[in-house]
């Protein structure tokens, strides 16, 4: 088999999975439906997708064209599928590769980061799973004290993400939070809707970006 | 009660394990694809098997990371979906992220008692559409991959891309930060302690979070485990004053 019949192998397997994946992405949102007779309608559907879109469009496209030269064809598919790519695929494939000592982007290198993320995979799922069987059989054990803690599970994980991601941009991050806090503000005497505000601070963030951009640029100039 | 009962309930363990399965699969049909091939190109035994050792050992430290916010994602969405969810793409945080956009569409708070059956069915629908913006990106493009990074690098600036792209998550994540922090700030009637119900824990979570990385940058597996334990901080302080 030469290298070309090879990669057209890997592609129609990983479309091929891609599509039941799509399908099964569905089921437990079909399931609710059909057995509990709960969906959203069909303008929420489309409300709920552009905030998603709104959210992570742009890493819906950036990101697998970023890493792709990384993690190659065959990685890629199942990178996409499981995620975790900046953490779990990435340093695995690149150990492996640094130990068969094969470089990226080379045949061999794609061969051994196609060996590397599917071995990751399998570590990841199964760690995942046991942690989900053990939580669920932990979680009604635990004290009130942690269980009332739980409460405050969304501000402390957003508040820790958020100082996470402006670490690396102070301006943007302060920036956009101030932007965030102000427009919320006043929304609560104005009354917008969730979805649009939602898409509105976004977008705000998009321009406190290039705000950012435009100034950086000036002053290497 | 009825929400626990539909969120645990088997007939969504089968659902949920659908896209566990065949992302099993599409491992085991790649592995098996990739060592013959390793075969045929004669990388010889001794150079793949201790990479596939290397490659298992190092996901290990990271799957291991999100096991708090797994936890924390048992509690808001059942486990089910939260098995489900952080075994496909979407990082816990980015899933935590649709609940609250999700319920955020039918103006109420996640981690109160309104957040019902229909919220959650809200809340599945919302982590599969973001889902199939990913699946459709690769499925389409994977094959032409290598030419459109070219493209979009060269036609604009990199450092604009990514700042672009980072400015969206801020916007996001901000919006989230921000809701939490404001839709308990506006409460009538409420001394200014009370108010700060979303501040705090928010506070504490960042500044341990800050901590972490300023005095124990140097410890890579404790960096894996930071947003768990800032999120433990900042959920048991609020817990401990508030009660």
């Amino acid at each position: 088999m030469n290298a070309q019949e090879f990669r057209t192998r890997c592609i129609k397997a990983g479309q091929f999975a891609m599509i039941l994946c799509i399908i099964a992405n569905f089921i437990p949102g079909i399931y609710l439906w059909l057995f509990h007779g709960i969906v959203p309608s069909l303008p929420d559907l489309f409300q709920l997708w552009l905030l998603a879109a709104g959210a992570f469009g742009v890493s819906w496209v950036v990101q697998p064209l970023a890493y792709y030269s990384a993690i190659g064809t065959a990685g890629s598919y199942l990178s996409w599928v499981v995620g975790s790519v900046v953490d779990i695929r990435l340093p695995a494939v690149n150990m492996a590769q640094e130990i068969a000592k094969v470089e990226p982007g080379t045949e061999e290198g794609e061969v051994i980061s196609m060996l590397g993320v599917s071995v990751s995979v399998f570590v990841s799922v199964s760690m995942v799973t046991i942690f989900t069987l053990a939580g669920t059989m932990l979680i009604p054990l635990l004290p009130a004290f942690i269980t009332g803690s739980f409460n405050y599970i969304l501000p402390a994980l957003f508040g820790a993400v958020y100082i996470n991601l402006a670490k690396k941009n102070m301006k943007m991050g302060l920036g956009t939070l101030a932007v965030a806090l102000i427009v919320l503000y006043i929304n609560n005497f104005v009354g917008i809707k969730g979805a649009l505000i939602n898409l509105l601070v976004v977008i705000m963030g998009m321009i406190v970006a290039r705000c950012v951009y435009v100034m950086e640029k000036k002053k290497q100039n | 009660m009825e929400l626990q009962k539909v969120m645990n309930s088997p007939g969504l363990w089968i659902a949920s394990s659908f896209m566990v399965i065949f992302i099993v699969i599409l491992g085991i049909v790649y592995f098996k694809m990739g060592l013959k091939r390793a075969k045929e190109l004669g990388i010889e035994k001794e150079r793949y098997i201790p990479a596939i050792r290397s490659a298992a050992i190092t996901s290990i430290g990271p799957s291991l990371s999100p096991v708090i916010v797994l936890l924390s994602m048992i509690a808001v969405v059942g486990a089910p979906t939260a098995w489900m969810r952080l075994n496909d793409v979407g990082a816990a945080r980015t899933e935590l992220s649709m609940v609250a956009i999700s319920s955020g569409l039918l103006g109420i708070d996640p981690s109160s008692a309104d957040f019902g059956v229909q919220a959650f069915s809200y809340a599945t629908w919302a982590m599969a559409l973001n889902n199939l913006g990913w699946f459709v990106v690769a499925l389409l493009l994977t094959h032409r991959m290598g030419q459109a990074v070219d493209t979009l690098y060269t036609r604009y600036d990199k450092k604009w891309i990514n700042m672009l792209m980072s400015g969206a998550t801020f916007g996001v994540t901000g919006y989230l930060l921000a809701n939490q922090i404001i839709s308990k700030f506006v409460v009538a009637d409420a001394d200014v302690l009370l108010r700060c119900k979303g501040l705090l824990p928010a506070v504490v979570a960042g500044v341990v979070m800050l901590l972490i990385n300023k005095f124990l940058g140097k410890h890579q597996r404790l960096q894996e485990l930071a947003l768990g334990i800032a999120m433990l901080a900042g959920m048991f302080t609020a817990q401990f004053i508030y009660g």
